[in-house]
């Protein structure tokens, strides 16, 4: 399963896997502190989209895109209108 | 598995963080949840329940101890904001870039 290399990719693909069938996908974030990396994973049993990371700017990141996949759930729409570009 | 409300999730979620500051993992798993406390019927059985939609579910675990807790869209901004600030302030053993950054600054409330 390949790790993405640049974030804006990942992000993009997450969502759009997201949204082609909400009910299927989750989102797994795994935190190691005494290895210092970070690793989110996007998944609807058939696709896999994996990012990884040790860097402090990355958490960020990877906190608003939980948010946002989060918000999506939540939400009766099944289309997010408004796309946030990060 | 514990179910747990919004807040005594946060609360166990920090304590989580807190444990494997020296060793172990934090996994949280975020997925869609449409309500349902039951089974999905057999083929020929009649779907009686009604899926919400606005609803989702929150797991984490540090490999042995679990919690969960359901967000629903009335509790979620508030939810959402805990939990941002809980990541960010958790997550802070990772490496820092050393040049400026123009990042946007968060509001201070």
């Amino acid at each position: 399963m390949p790790y993405y290399q640049t974030w804006e990719e990942f992000a993009r693909a997450a969502e759009k896997l997201y949204l082609t069938d909400p009910m299927k996908v989750r989102v797994v974030l795994k935190y190691r502190h005494c290895d210092g990396n970070l690793c989110m994973k996007v998944t609807d049993d058939a696709v896999c989209l994996q990012y990884k990371t040790d860097q402090a700017q990355d958490v960020k990141k990877i906190e608003k895109l939980h948010g946002k996949l989060m918000r999506l759930m939540v939400s009766k729409e099944t289309h997010s209108g408004s796309m946030e570009t990060d | 598995m514990v179910l747990l409300e919004n807040d005594a999730f946060l609360t166990e979620l920090t304590r989580l963080f807190q444990k494997c500051r020296t060793s172990g993992s934090v996994v949280i798993t975020l997925k869609k949840y449409d309500g349902r406390t039951k089974p999905v019927p057999r083929k020929g059985h009649p779907e009686t329940f009604e899926p919400a939609d606005n609803k989702c579910l929150v797991r984490a675990s540090e490999g042995k101890k679990k919690i969960s807790t359901v967000v629903s869209t009335k509790e979620v901004i508030k939810f959402q904001m805990a939990y941002s600030n809980l990541l960010r302030a958790h997550i802070d053993g990772l490496k820092k870039k050393d040049k400026k950054s123009k990042g946007k600054k968060t509001k201070a409330t």
